[in-house]
């Protein structure tokens, strides 16, 4: 449903005339519009429509006889709103003392006290005297509701908001209220903890200190703490995010609420993995090999020595730069190996480059689709990518537009979404088939057979015809959420060329309210691509005088010794690159591998000789890129901790140790020649990003976008999915916990995912596999044991595994068929 | 308005310029017995000084000397339960205060938080005693003792297990009607 049009109704509030758009409620309206505050508890705009729980916000409009829930009334024109006369007053005072009847006096204990909605609406409105002398309820207190949230029923005010929350925004269905009247209370089914990828928002939206964070239970008080707001570059939604800081640590994260981005929610993952920035694990100091070991050593050193080891690799040194790397130090990097080394082997992207035509017109800024689009646009398709483990909060958006705004969500994708159950129409295709379905899908839309393609996806024609039919239907306003896979692998040109004709036939090219949103695989992936972190680009996306070797390629050379070094920026090989096996022997025949770490992931605890230790998100300043191209800045909150030093900083340094000085005195320096160099970026400052970001798409000097070669390309016919005979396809995914972070924060190191076996019902039948057993699965010799999981809706003839951990990783597989067996 | 030098001129009134006569005579002696007169005076009330450190003037109740922290007598746990509020209320942001969680194997203060760290800068502290009113427990109050110089200004920084302690030496308190 396209986005509504705004009009303005006139109403008086409290003998001021105000202009507020019809349909919003009160409470909103007279806050925003009107400079008055109508106490609320039970609601908040952006759980959804008002439920009335708490009667706090009552209100006299003129014309009714009954006061009337301020949060609830809509505006109307002509309205006439009261919100101090005798009557509310007294209202207010009647409900506070209604609700405070059963609420302990636990301020001084109690974690919200000083940010606390209850306090501050008695404080303001209450009446001061409680006439309430007889016992109140009791509950054992503090309960654990989760490993990460406790719960004191006491204090709950019975707002419903936890609970609307996880049943009409994050739709997981756990959180339930039971018992009736004076005994009702919140509880998960059973009594099972809340574990859910977001369930951490409901800490920030208790107005009471019911639900809390036990990480930072009884870490600070509001006035012991400091708000430092920044972006979360854990993954690529690039939350904003408020960092509450004590003493330089960072004790707790909260969202920053932006609607372009992710609308005051976040995952589990931002909210608590802060924990990793102060943990022992975490290298702060710079370390070297020594007899095989790595040990601390002097930064003098540590410098001194890679710029040797760098200056005697020159040329024959190659670079792979992480998603967490911001713009400047992807400058810096790309200084300090194309100038300073004279090499061109550098890459962002795992899995190999694309072609720079392509990777152009994938960009165009005409197609770019933004995140409020998916909220509310027609259609949103989803190719190729699972929003919760990808980029999470999208998850959110995405059940918001279908609940609230009629969006007709349809997914294409090997693995089962846990969209699914919310989606118009899901197709399911052979793992590494997306190009196949997304020609399959172009054909249909076309008009033209499509069902040979179907078959070479590994998909059923039905499907594709079905998501084709609902495509038409839907509307103008189409989304295509595509995963970086799509464009991954052997096939990854074809790939982007069948996703371009796709939006081509959807006509999504300058269409507003629509058009293709990436979601890459690391935070900053456009930004680093659009600065040429990449080996065929320049800086703009413009022509690489000499291309470089790609990824995929760095290792070939590295493992044949056509290279000697190789700089890790935030990369582990082993942990993002499609094959262990070729980064295996990659690594072990590098004689120079310098990283920059914050831990010790596999590549950097064997190969690395020199580790610099890298800054986390909260010690960063600069900017990076959200994948619908909006700029955003990182502030530095707190300190650095130990040893750590500004990385951009050092790379500038490397190269002017080589003989290059990039000339860079400070970050914001670099940022303005950022600014300054790259065309479509040209006008930007820190001061115009400020808190919100811009989205460089919009504005003019987008223009300046290098001009691509436009649709329908001529698509060559894809190979056929291999079809499991006995053996199943395997496909792999990167879970939203699989992260260094996450691993190393004590709260959250139980959800850190061990290897698990998704399989369909049908193959775990014909397998005699059951559900949660350890099974082997195994390819050309190797193999990985795992959990067995059995998913319903997950295809026949394929088993999904989880890359990107440390250990039994699907990476260590070369497939495309295994053998999977109970262990 | 320009300064008018004539303006701060002051006028001193002089005696007779001529010295000699019974003028003179009552002006070399008579206002120097005239003073010593109030000083024979005091002779009979005795001496009043106080012999500091030995001697020590008594304190009201009410005086606010260096902060106590309290215990309850019965079960021996810390009233401070590590709120933060006096830290909140104190002028001269002095107050420091880290809480934890009470466990059933560590319990050290009635509630469910107990402070950790709990320290007062005393060279910063100007004894306006507001951490006193704030408390919801009385588990500070502002104590007699007001000998706090030192040599070193970080021996002020008084720490948890200094302010739970008695003060080794009470000082005086008035008495009633005293
Ligand atoms: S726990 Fe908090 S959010 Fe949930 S109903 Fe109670 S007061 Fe409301
Ligand atoms: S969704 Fe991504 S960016 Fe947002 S909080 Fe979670 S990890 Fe951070
Ligand atoms: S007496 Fe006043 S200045 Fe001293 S610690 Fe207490 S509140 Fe602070
Ligand atoms: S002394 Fe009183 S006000 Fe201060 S933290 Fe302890 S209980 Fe709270
Ligand atoms: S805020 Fe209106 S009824 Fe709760």
């Amino acid at each position: 449903m396209p986005r509504p049009t705004e009009k303005l109704v006139s109403l008086t509030i409290d003998g001021n005339e105000v202009q507020a758009p019809a349909g919003m409620m009160l409470a909103d309206a007279a806050l925003k519009y009107g400079d008055v505050e109508i106490p609320v508890f039970c609601y908040d705009a952006k759980i959804g429509p008002p439920v009335g729980a708490c009667r706090m916000c009552l209100v006299e409009v003129e014309g009714i006889p009954k006061l009337q829930a301020g949060c609830s009334v809509a505006v109307t024109d002509g309205m006439v709103v009261h919100t101090d006369t005798p009557t509310v007053k007294a209202a207010q005072e009647a409900v506070l003392e209604f609700i405070l009847i059963n609420h302990p006096l636990d301020c001084p204990v109690c974690d919200k006290g000083g940010e606390c909605p209850l306090q501050d609406n008695a404080f303001g409105w209450g009446g001061g005297l409680s006439r309430f002398i007889e016992p109140k309820r009791h509950f054992e207190k503090p309960l654990a509701l989760s490993p990460l949230i406790a719960i004191d029923r006491e204090r709950c005010i019975l707002c419903y908001r936890c609970v609307r929350y996880s049943q009409e925004v994050a739709e997981d269905d756990q959180l339930v209220l039971e018992e009736r009247g004076a005994d009702t209370f919140v509880t998960t089914f059973d009594g099972h903890p809340y574990v859910a990828p977001f369930s951490g928002n409901i800490v920030e939206l208790c107005p009471v200190g019911a639900l809390t964070s036990r990480p930072y239970r009884f870490r600070a008080r509001p006035w012991d703490i400091e708000q430092a707001g920044s972006v979360c570059t854990l993954c690529p939604a690039q939350c904003n995010v408020s960092f509450s800081v004590r003493d330089e640590r960072v004790l707790r994260v909260l969202g920053r609420d932006h609607e372009g981005v992710d609308d005051g929610w976040l995952c589990d993952k931002g909210r608590f993995a802060y924990q990793a920035i102060h943990v022992d694990q975490r290298i702060t100091e710079p370390l070297m090999r020594d007899g095989g070991e790595l040990r601390p050593v002097t930064w003098e050193l540590a410098i001194e020595t890679a710029a040797k080891l760098l200056s005697h690799a020159g040329a024959k040194t190659g670079a792979l730069v992480g998603g967490e790397t911001t713009n400047e130090e992807g400058l810096l990097l790309t200084h300090l190996v194309r100038e300073a080394l004279g090499s061109n082997d550098i890459d962002s992207r795992p899995g190999g480059a694309l072609e720079l035509e392509l990777l152009r017109a994938l960009n165009a800024p005409t197609l770019q689709a933004s995140v409020p689009d998916l909220q509310y646009a027609h259609a949103v398709l989803l190719l190729d990518c699972e929003p919760v483990d990808d980029a999470p909060i999208l998850d959110l958006r995405l059940r918001k537009g279908v609940r609230h705004h009629g969006v007709k969500l349809l997914i294409a994708s090997s693995r089962p979404s846990a969209l699914d159950e919310r989606a118009a129409h899901s197709a399911r295709f052979a793992p590494g088939c997306g190009e196949a379905f997304a020609a399959a899908l172009g054909a249909a839309l076309a008009g033209k057979p499509s069902a040979s393609l179907a078959q070479a996806a590994g998909a059923d024609a039905d499907d594709v015809a079905a998501l084709a039919a609902q495509l038409r239907e839907a509307g103008e306003e189409v989304v295509i959420l595509w995963g970086e896979r799509l464009t991954a692998g052997p096939r990854r040109n074809e790939g982007a060329r069948a996703l371009l004709n796709l939006a081509d036939e959807l006509g999504l090219d300058g269409r507003d309210g629509g058009g293709l949103l990436e979601i890459p695989s690391g935070t900053n992936s456009r930004g680093l691509r659009e600065l040429g972190v990449l080996p065929n680009a320049s800086i703009g996306l413009g022509d690489a005088p000499t291309v470089g070797r790609d990824s995929q390629q760095i290792g070939e050379a590295l493992a044949a010794g056509d290279l000697s070094a190789l700089i890790l920026l935030h990369s582990d090989p082993l942990l993002d690159q499609p094959s262990s096996e070729l980064w295996q022997r990659a690594l072990g025949k590098a004689s120079t591998v310098i990283a920059h770490a914050a831990f010790l992931t596999p590549a950097v605890l064997e190969h690395a000789n020199i580790v610099f230790p890298a800054e986390s998100y909260a010690e960063k300043e600069g900017t990076v890129v959200h994948p619908d191209s909006r700029v955003q800045r990182l502030r530095r909150s707190i300190a650095r901790q130990g040893e750590t030093r500004a990385e951009w900083a050092l790379l500038a340094e490397l190269a002017a140790l080589l003989g290059n000085d990039p000339k860079a005195l400070t970050c914001s320096m670099v940022s303005a020649r950022i600014f300054d160099q790259v065309p479509f970026y040209n006008g930007l400052s820190l001061d115009l990003l400020g808190g919100v970001g811009i989205r460089w798409s919009e504005r003019q000097a987008a223009a300046s976008f290098p001009g691509a070669p436009s649709a329908p390309f001529t698509l060559d016919p894809p190979p056929a999915a291999s079809s499991p005979n006995g053996l199943l396809r395997l496909g792999s995914f990167r879970s939203i916990w699989a992260s260094p972070e996450v691993e190393a924060s004590p709260a959250l190191a139980f959800l850190h995912p061990r290897q698990r076996v998704e399989i369909s019902p049908a193959d775990a039948e014909r397998l005699g596999i059951s559900n949660g057993e350890i099974v082997t699965v195994a390819s050309n010799g190797d193999s990985v044991n795992g959990l067995a999981q059995i998913r319903a809706n997950a295809p026949v003839g394929t088993v999904f595994l989880q890359s990107s951990i440390p250990q039994q990783s699907a990476a260590l597989l070369g497939g495309p068929m295994v053998e999977v067996k109970r262990a | 308005m320009a300064w008018d030098p004539e303006k701060d001129v002051i006028e001193v009134v002089r005696g007779p310029q001529k010295a000699g006569g019974a003028g003179g005579l009552y002006r070399a002696f008579g206002e120097t017995l005239r003073g010593l007169k109030t000083t024979f005076g005091q002779l009979r009330m005795g001496v009043d000084t106080i012999q500091y450190p030995e001697q020590k003037i008594p304190v009201y109740p009410r005086f606010r000397g260096r902060h106590q922290l309290h215990r309850f007598e019965d079960s021996g746990l810390e009233k401070c339960v590590g709120c933060s509020l006096c830290a909140a209320a104190c002028p001269a942001d002095c107050i420091r205060v880290v809480a934890a969680e009470n466990t059933p194997e560590h319990r050290v203060s009635a509630g469910e938080r107990y402070a950790a760290v709990y320290e007062i800068n005393l060279s910063r502290c100007i004894f306006c005693g507001y951490c006193e009113i704030a408390c919801p427990f009385d588990a500070i109050t502002m104590g007699h003792e007001y000998e706090l110089s030192d040599a070193n200004r970080s021996d002020l920084i008084f720490t948890k297990e200094m302010l739970l302690a008695e003060p080794i030496e009470r000082t005086p308190l008035r008495a009633e009607g005293e």
